[in-house]
């Protein structure tokens, strides 16, 4: 890899809230890496154009197990093609599934839990929490300081 | 000026005739994006849909800004320094493909700047008192900045993994 080339982010968020979040905290990163979005949402993929590198993925959620198999696949294949230095999700399920995937990768994971989780950290980031390089809360009382940390909101 | 919008994937009728009602006993101007709505407005300028650069000049230039509890449009509303409130769809009345809305008024109350309400008292109790409505905190991007330049940071130091 050239010295000049920016190192390459993964940003990987489920339709909704999430991608807004996911877009709100990884688009300012984009003249510091080299991004590529994956969501399982393809409405996202044409409205995003050419600007925006969007990969599809299966949805799949915790209610849908049958379809895990063939998301970890699509992930394994894109992690293999884009050989990215870090992940970063905001959730769900498909955020989830990357983390543990790439557990056995040379790949940082940093999960940034959804704002909407006020009182506790949500079901996917407990799943990934064991897993994740770094967990990150917005709300500052979910924070222990150590294992799940705050640093701002996207509001 | 007030902006209503109910955003683009559903209607949301309730909220807009709640509007509608409020707007012909008050004499302040009141636009209204619809979408596919049945009910159309009587006592406010509407439309169905508004181009991004529209829409959000329609924000930044509103006294307050009334929307269904859409994370999209509550960072709009940030982004444009507008206080907001939000009312969220209801499942029972057909109004979303689940009730996450209700939930969401619960974190979204605790943000500066927003006003929620699950009611048309609610909302009317709201919109009774706009001068006092507002964003406290006029810096408020500061903490989107924090959180990807740590991010940032983390991905470029070496030393872990």
């Amino acid at each position: 890899m050239s010295k000049n080339k920016k190192p390459k982010v993964l940003a990987i968020a489920s339709p909704g809230g999430h991608w807004i979040q996911l877009n709100k905290i990884c688009n300012p990163l984009e003249d510091r890496f080299d991004l590529t979005y994956v969501t399982p949402g393809s409405e996202y993929a044409s409205a995003v154009k050419n600007s925006r590198k969007v990969l599809n993925v299966t949805d799949a959620s915790a209610d849908s197990k049958l379809k895990l198999i063939p998301l970890a696949f699509q992930l394994l294949w894109i992690f293999i093609k884009e050989r990215p230095t870090a992940i970063i999700s905001t959730g769900a399920a498909p955020g989830a599934i990357a983390f543990l995937l790439a557990k056995f990768l040379p790949i940082k994971t940093i999960w940034v839990d959804s704002i909407a989780n006020v009182s506790q950290i949500s079901r996917s980031g407990r799943m990934v929490m064991k897993h994740a390089d770094k967990v990150i809360t917005q709300w500052e009382p979910l924070s222990d300081g150590e294992k799940v940390v705050y640093k701002g909101s996207i509001l | 000026m007030i902006f209503v919008a109910v955003g683009t994937q559903f209607s949301f009728n309730r909220l807009i005739e709640y509007m509608d009602d409020w707007a012909a006993e008050h004499d302040e101007s009141v636009i209204a994006q619809i979408s596919d709505g049945s009910y159309t407005p009587k006592n406010m300028e509407w439309e169905r849909f508004l181009n991004g650069e529209q829409y959000n000049k329609n924000i930044k230039e509103a006294s307050v800004f009334v929307s269904h509890a859409g994370m999209g449009n509550i960072i709009s509303a940030r982004e444009q320094q507008t206080p907001i409130i939000v009312m969220n769809r209801q499942f029972k009345l057909g109004e979303h493909r689940n009730d996450h809305q209700a939930d969401g008024l619960k974190w979204m109350g605790k943000l500066d700047g927003v006003y929620t309400a699950s009611t048309q008292e609610e909302l009317n109790q709201h919109l009774s008192h706009i001068e006092k409505l507002q964003l406290k905190n006029t810096n408020s991007t500061v903490g989107n900045q924090n959180l990807t330049d740590y991010i940032a940071d983390f991905i470029n130091d070496d030393l872990t993994k």
